[in-house]
């Protein structure tokens, strides 16, 4: 228990690079990021202000690394970071954090305070200190595939469910194809309409694609438990699988951190750039329309609103594309007062929803969604990321509200022009 | 003597120590190192770290309506003794004749008095609010207060020898300066220097992502 | 049942009480001046030795100040002597200063009789299970934010005034002239701000600080104090209510008055200056006569009353027993919250319980 404990501290400690000190030297502890917060303003628990959750880190470092820290430890006056501390901090940093990224937003001195909360849980997780829900997805992502437990087989037999409808033939492990296309578990076994918009759309724009049966899970359950080790290697399926296909892009779906963890952290992860792009199936639907290559008609005249999911706006920079995407098919698309970059998580992300003991708190952070679309008064929200949708479906059906959530992709399938090459 | 040692030696004792420890923990963060980002850029990290340094300092609009009071006074505290500091008479002074060897136009006794107004209502509105606010009063550590304190005791101090007639109350003002320019870089009053390195980083990574943060 | 429109009134009868007060001041001021110009007859009768005597008393012209001419520009410049700075000097050495000092005396020996025989008053009930949320953040905010510029300039102040008498005897002339120095930077700087603490209390508080039904029997009974039984009053009771229109009104005196000792530049009279002293020296000393009975209610004389201004919530047992209106109403609403809940939201180190982990069920 202490080795793995003290396994954790060292994997901690080499987190600390110029950034975190750097932000651990600029906090002023003015609090201001608490008001950001999801899970603070829902709950007024101050407990949950975003820099106290990286507490255990901020102790690790001042005790190492500061002058008064050493001395204070050498005097005896502060006692060195604990396994207590693991114990006491774990829920703060898993079920009260969706790696959001909205306190990194309103810093005053800039602190990229979900930076050091997702780089916290690389020591948390090596320590043992995960909730078991997390754990237990990174274990099924590794041994099986997918943290859902969704193998090769059920991924054919959604895949032939969508042919039969379609009456397309989908390809599968087709060598040099312009894209491989990843998804994520919960499209495949909650909506596989997903598979059969992109199917659709791709056909109609004559897109060369395919999927890889070595490698067709987008999710990373390394990225959201903090495990390096376990990221780098679901990041390292994909990237060989894409480069013995030979293809140009990968194309990241409606997942937030999926988008992410292939984007921004894999190359990383792995220690190498790819051989290939990373295309968000936003992009390649915006570059689809602006080429020309696929038409929309038929505006829809639902009012209609969208919710950014905050890995692929905030922390992933695709900002732009839903946007010119949704107005090209809504005629009455409002935004919410908080939106783009500054929007409101749905409460669900960075492994919240793998971790049934968040449940109840992730109801209540829920209420600021609640309050968002109560605001703006539409009722349908249309959204990118599988996960978001589950999250914001259970959402509304606990508060008992009849808002829509509707896929992004989906809805531009149903708006397709077909056979207008 | 004991005047003519706040004067001399520990001037230049504090003075020296503050510019080496300054650099000292700048360097040290450099030095804690940096992997090279190796995912294609969509935007620029330069761009990105110099839009956050300036961005920055207006907030939010998410934090303006529950911290409007906190953003006012810091605003207050932070403007006001930067002018304290660098534009009033008694300080030109001290500076051109001690450091640069030329001196620049300081601002009217009035805006120095009205300034310094300014920088008292916003630094103890600061402390109360670190002191009463449930979340500050969770994060806040004895670095906080004791920062807090010496900043008050040095500007109070400033005040008190406003009259510039009695050589002790100098003396007495600059003994608290010197104790806090020793006290400086050990502490979380480094901010004032690391607060562009922090919203650098943080700026670079946001600004390859093609995010204006 | 009173009108509301008759609460409005009330406050403005107290401006024209103000009013009265300060003019009865000002009045007391001039008879004890007067009567102290009338009497300079201890000194033994000399003959006139100086021969510029006469001319010197010419130059002084004892009953009037009369200006002449003078190219020099400024506030009378043109007045060569004027006697009644000299009224104003005697009157702040010889009543001005001992009688502050024996009323500011006088109220803390009465507080320590008070504490010796009543002692702290407790909460009766005990305190209960449960708190009531009584001000918010912003409120304790401005509430300290005017108690710490209150208590710097009273302390200044009073070293400026006592200083001569109490002081100098301890720290010499020498020591006391830098001191009085710091004091006087320091308390023109400081003045200002406390008009602004002023200000934002005034806007926050004035509501619930209008009299009302039932005040009036609290006054009749004495606030509790006196007897055993405690008076039920609203958010406010008529002693704090009272506190906080002397402090809109004789603080108001005490700032305006201030803004014109620290503004010569006005074009304000000498006259002008000794009476805004004069008023500034008595409305500080009966505010701080009233802050000290403040200080004393909320420190050692009463327990759980400063819960609510350092805490933000109050104990529903002390609530119900000194504001038992609100306190009544206020847990009808509901707004009644656990001790737990509150150690919660004030994040109280410790306050929960950590969740258990996933490492002891891992088999680890």
């Amino acid at each position: 228990m202490s080795e793995q404990f003290e396994q954790g501290v060292a994997a901690l400690r080499n987190q600390i690079d110029a950034r975190i000190s750097s932000y651990l030297s600029s906090c002023v502890h003015c609090g201001i990021c608490a008001e950001a917060c999801l899970f603070y303003t829902e709950t007024q628990d101050p407990r949950y202000t975003p820099i106290h959750k990286i507490e255990p880190l901020k102790k690790l470092w001042k005790t190492e690394n500061t002058f008064w820290g050493k001395m204070a430890k050498s005097m005896g006056l502060i006692e060195p970071l604990t396994e207590s501390d693991f114990a006491q901090w774990e829920e703060l940093i898993y079920d009260s954090c969706t790696l959001c990224g909205r306190c990194s937003m309103v810093c005053p001195v800039g602190n990229d305070i979900t930076y050091m909360i997702r780089k916290i849980r690389e020591g948390f997780s090596v320590a043992g200190y995960a909730p078991d829900g997390m754990k237990e997805a990174t274990k099924r992502a590794l041994n099986i595939g997918s943290p859902m437990g969704v193998t090769l087989k059920t991924l054919k037999a959604a895949l032939a469910h969508v042919e039969r409808d379609t009456g397309l033939s989908i390809p599968i492990d087709k060598a040099n194809a312009d894209y491989m296309t990843l998804f994520s578990s919960m499209e495949i076994v909650n909506f596989p309409e997903y598979i059969e918009s992109i199917a659709k759309i791709f056909d109609t724009a004559g897109v060369s694609w395919t999927i890889s049966s070595k490698a067709f899970e987008a999710t990373n359950s390394g990225i959201q438990i903090g495990n390096r080790d376990a990221a780098a290697e679901l990041v390292g399926r994909v990237v060989n699988a894409a480069e013995t296909l030979g293809v140009k892009y990968v194309v990241s779906p409606e997942c937030g951190h999926a988008y992410t963890a292939i984007r921004w952290e894999g190359p990383n992860l792995i220690g190498r750039a790819y051989d290939f792009e990373v295309i968000h199936i936003l992009e390649l639907l915006d570059k689809l329309k602006v080429e020309g290559r696929i038409k929309l008609s038929g505006k829809d005249d639902t009012p209609m609103t969208l919710h950014d999911p905050c890995q692929i706006v905030r922390r992933g920079g695709v900002v732009d594309p839903p946007r010119n995407l949704l107005n090209s098919v809504a005629d009455h698309f409002t935004e919410m007062q908080d939106h783009g970059v500054m929007n409101w998580c749905c409460g669900g992300g960075g492994g919240v929803s793998a971790n049934e003991r968040a449940e109840p708190l992730r109801l209540k952070a829920f209420d600021r969604k609640k309050h968002q679309l109560e605001e703006l008064g539409v009722n349908t929200m249309v959204t990118a990321c599988a996960n978001c949708r589950i999250i914001l479906e259970e959402g509304l059906e606990h508060n008992e509200m009849d808002t829509e959530v509707v896929s992004l992709t989906e809805l531009l399938a149903e708006h397709l022009q077909s056979g207008n090459t | 003597m004991i005047g003519e040692f706040i004067d001399g030696p520990l001037w230049y004792f504090s003075i020296t120590a503050f510019v080496i420890g300054v650099v000292w923990r700048i360097v040290a963060i450099v030095r804690a190192g940096l992997k090279p980002d190796l995912s294609i850029a969509r935007g620029s990290a330069g761009s990105g770290a110099v839009r956050a340094i300036f961005s920055r300092f207006v907030p939010e609009r998410t934090v303006t309506t529950r911290s409007r009071l906190q953003l006012i006074a810091g605003y207050m505290f932070h403007v006001g003794l930067l002018v304290l500091l660098f534009f009033a008479q008694p300080h030109v002074d001290f500076i051109a004749e001690r450091i640069t060897g030329f001196d620049w136009p300081a601002v009217p006794h009035w805006v120095f008095i009205v300034t310094a107004e300014f920088a008292f209502a916003g630094l103890i509105l600061l402390w109360l609010h670190r002191v009463l606010n449930p979340v500050t009063r969770l994060l806040s550590d004895l670095d906080d207060h004791i920062g807090s304190i010496l900043v008050f005791l040095v500007m109070l101090t400033g005040c008190l020898a406003l009259a510039q007639s009695h050589e002790s109350l100098r003396l007495l003002h600059l003994f608290l300066a010197e104790v806090f320019l020793i006290y400086f870089p050990f502490s979380k009053l480094m901010h004032a220097f690391t607060f562009v390195m922090s919203r650098g980083y943080t700026g670079a990574t946001m600004g390859r992502k093609g995010v204006n943060a | 049942m009173r009108t509301p429109a008759h609460h409005k009134t009330v406050p403005h009868a107290l401006g024209v009480f103000g009013i009265y007060l300060l003019g009865l001041c000002l009045l007391l001021f001039s008879t004890l001046v007067d009567a102290q110009e009338k009497q300079p007859k201890e000194l033994p009768t000399v003959q006139m030795m100086n021969p510029a005597a006469e001319f010197w008393r010419d130059v002084r012209q004892r009953s009037a100040p009369v200006s002449g001419k003078t190219q020099v520009g400024g506030v009378e410049t043109g007045v060569l002597i004027n006697a009644t700075g000299d009224r104003w000097r005697q009157f702040r050495m010889s009543q001005l200063i001992p009688i502050s000092g024996y009323i500011l005396g006088g109220m803390v020996i009465l507080l320590v009789a008070f504490y010796a025989i009543r002692g702290r008053v407790p909460i009766e009930g005990g305190m209960s299970e449960h708190k009531l949320p009584r001000y918010t953040g912003y409120e304790r905010m401005i509430h300290w934010f005017m108690a710490s510029i209150f208590i710097f300039l009273a302390v200044t102040g009073l070293i400026l005034l006592f200083g001569r008498p109490l002081l100098i005897p301890v720290l010499g002339k020498e020591g006391f002239s830098i001191l009085a120095s710091a004091s006087k930077e320091g308390h023109n700087l400081m003045g200002p701000l406390f008009l602004l603490a002023l200000v934002m209390i005034i806007i926050q508080f004035v509501r619930r600080n209008i009299y009302q039904k039932g005040d009036l029997s609290w006054l009749i009974r004495g606030g509790g104090i006196i007897g055993k039984k405690h008076v039920p009053s609203n958010f406010f009771n008529m002693g704090e209510k009272t506190m906080f229109w002397l402090l809109v009104f004789v603080g108001g005196l005490i700032g305006v008055s201030g803004l014109i000792l620290v503004f010569p530049v006005l074009g304000l009279g000498r006259e002008i200056m000794a009476l805004a002293h004069v008023g500034h020296a008595i409305g500080a000393i009966l505010m701080i006569t009233v802050i000290i009975g403040h200080i004393y209610i909320g420190t050692v004389g009463m327990e759980g009353a400063i819960e609510g201004m350092k805490t933000g919530y109050c104990d529903l047992n002390w609530a119900k027993e000194h504001h038992d209106l609100w306190a009544s109403k206020a847990e009808e609403n509901g707004e009644a919250l656990s001790n737990q809940e509150v150690a919660k939201m004030r994040g109280d180190r410790g306050s929960v319980p950590p969740v258990h982990s996933g490492l002891q069920e891992s088999g680890k």
